[in-house]
């Protein structure tokens, strides 16, 4: 499957001064980067996709204003091209193979004519080449003494629809760019990584009369069946530590989010209104986050699990319907329009706790499945515009959006 | 039937984790982690349901075959029932439909189990629109039970919007996918 990439540029709106939503860097201060191509590699084709993957990176870790030239060079040439005297710093890399057919990318930071950065790369497979260049990003990110870029490393899993009650689990990069299907034909919905390591899965099986969340070892190919409930069975949240779950179960017909222990398998209902509660997110030890429509339209609350207390979270948006939480910070879909309709937006947007701040993240079409990264520093999202789908990603400290088209398939959920 | 293609997503991983050593000493700790989880809890085979039915297929007799016709057309005569955007209350337009069900339920059906489905259009693809596939079929189980038919009797899923009958981009196809179908189980 080939997987064309560009990069879009989308601005976003600025309407708060709290530290760790500020903007850090403005385009224009960015320093230059150039890549010069210096492949002893011949697979053209190859050779033009790793280009533009790592143009896409370097767009991505938002430290420089990347020039989008491809360019060759010899890798061991003293100067620069030409073209490239007045860029501040140059990426040059090598892709070759070596006799034991595998994929080596050496790469050199260059400034100022001088080499201050040599790294070398090897996998064994080309396939995951984009990998390499995720890898090498986050490299020059370290080297350049940001904030780390771990969550570029971090692998996605996400439910396809490919029919009628049928769909595939896929595991992928954060660009969706690799695609590895792990469960198909079946009807599976709403993977979530069981753990930090990102080596085992939950998700809801959809193929019997009653729905069942699973258990899935990538390690060791290992399936187990948790529980199953009737109306519906979602996976909602992991904790820090893995060993509780947030689920949102219906075992009398009724969508509450529920507690569930690993180790004990036991369970315990969190939420009792009559209607519609789900998509419970934990928010420290203490307190959950979750979707309700106890107002008679969706809109995210929260619970302290201490003292019972329910609190309204968010008051801008006609319908919100669905959340992620990563500290003190709630990023929320909210429809921003009054059609049924047509011409429905529904956009991203950031609250904290403790201020009375929201940061619209996204401005056009409808933007869902926002998904924290585990260090906060990114949101993944799926974007629909104009018949177009995308995933996205939300540098929130460089008031950045970068947006990857998908090829083909309809995302159902996803996880990070 | 499911397809675990996990040795090469075992392979593909392992190769990614070889990029930093860091991630292969993740890799040993969570492999004894899970090895350890695996003593403790209890393996069941995904196919079971499935299984039950492939038996009762091959032992089928002239009765049962007879019975699965008389399911096959009880559940055609069941009405699916639509829905207002973002509402999971039954309409007026649908009361009529609703005991028609009923009646099936009572009549015709009434030796088999009832599954409802609760489906949703494509605006939202989330938690909150399964569960308000749910809430759907919920309505109409109360509306059934109102009826007279044994609650016992009817279970319940929801699709979301993964289940449309219709996939234009119109109000009349999103008014389609919001929905309730009838499912009959032996």
């Amino acid at each position: 499957m080939k997987f064309l990439m560009s990069i879009l540029f989308v601005a976003t709106f600025l309407f708060s001064s709290d530290a760790t939503i500020e903007v850090v860097k403005k385009v224009d201060s960015l320093p230059t980067l150039a890549l010069e191509d210096a492949s002893i590699h011949t697979d053209n084709l190859l050779k033009m996709k790793f280009f533009k993957m790592l143009v896409a990176d370097m767009n991505v870790i938002s430290l420089f204003n990347v020039d989008r030239h491809y360019r060759n060079n010899e890798f061991d040439s003293f100067k620069v091209l030409n073209e490239n005297n007045s860029m501040n710093y140059v990426l040059r890399y090598n892709i070759y193979e070596d006799d034991s057919k595998n994929l080596n990318v050496s790469v050199k930071l260059i400034q100022d004519n001088k080499t201050t950065m040599i790294k070398n790369y090897k996998i064994s497979n080309s396939a995951i080449y984009m990998f390499v260049s995720h890898a090498i990003a986050y490299d020059i990110n370290e080297f350049m003494g940001e904030k780390s870029v771990e969550w570029m490393k971090k692998k996605v899993i996400f439910s396809r629809i490919v029919g009628n009650q049928k769909s595939e689990l896929v595991i992928a990069d954060y660009t969706l760019s690799y695609q590895h299907t792990i469960i198909s034909g079946g009807f599976n919905v709403f993977p979530k990584w069981a753990d930090k390591n990102q080596q085992a899965f939950y998700y809801t099986s959809l193929d019997g009369n009653k729905p069942v969340l699973k258990y899935v070892d990538t390690q060791t190919g290992r399936v187990e069946t948790l529980l199953s409930s009737d109306g519906m069975l979602i996976c909602s949240d992991v904790s820090e530590d893995g060993k509780e779950l947030l689920l949102t179960m219906a075992p009398s017909g009724q969508p509450d989010v529920y507690l569930y222990n690993v180790l004990s398998k036991k369970y315990q209902r969190l939420t009792k209104y009559g209607g519609i509660d789900v998509n419970g997110q934990f928010m420290g030890k203490d307190k959950i986050v979750f979707i309700s429509e106890r107002l008679g339209y969706p809109n995210v609350f929260s619970k302290n699990l201490v003292t019972n207390e329910v609190e309204q979270m968010v008051y801008y948006g006609n319908s919100n319907s669905s959340c992620s939480v990563n500290g003190e910070y709630i990023v929320y879909k909210a429809r921003e329009s009054s059609n049924s309709f047509s011409n429905n937006t529904f956009n991203l947007h950031l609250i904290s706790t403790k201020t009375d701040f929201i940061r619209r993240l996204t401005a056009t079409g409808i933007n869902e499945f926002p998904r924290f990264s585990k260090d906060g520093d990114a949101i993944l999202f799926i974007k629909n515009y104009k018949s177009q789908s995308s995933i996205g990603i939300i540098r929130l400290n460089h008031n950045k959006n970068y947006l990857f088209p998908l090829s083909y398939g309809r995302v159902q959920s996803m996880d990070w | 039937m499911k397809k675990l293609m996990l040795s090469s997503a075992v392979v593909a991983l392992l190769v990614l984790s070889g990029c930093s050593s860091k991630d292969v000493a993740v890799d040993e700790t969570a492999n004894s982690k899970a090895q350890e989880v695996q003593e403790v809890a209890p393996v069941q085979t995904e196919t079971l349901t499935a299984t039950e039915s492939n038996v009762m297929q091959e032992n089928a007799t002239n009765s049962s075959d007879s019975n699965e016709l008389n399911m096959a057309n009880a559940e055609k005569e069941m009405l699916s029932i639509y829905f207002d955007f973002d509402k999971f209350q039954i309409r007026p337009d649908m009361k009529e439909k609703v005991s028609t069900d009923a009646a099936v339920a009572k009549g015709a059906a009434s030796a088999f189990v009832i599954k409802l489905e609760g489906n949703c259009d494509e605006w939202g693809s989330d938690e909150y629109n399964f569960a308000l596939g749910l809430k759907r079929a919920e309505s109409v189980k109360k509306a059934l039970v109102a009826e007279g038919v044994d609650a016992n009797r009817i279970t319940m899923v929801s699709y979301g919007e993964s289940n449309p009958t219709c996939s234009d981009k119109t109000q009349e196809c999103w008014s389609k996918n919001r929905r309730v179908d009838f499912k009959l189980l032996p």
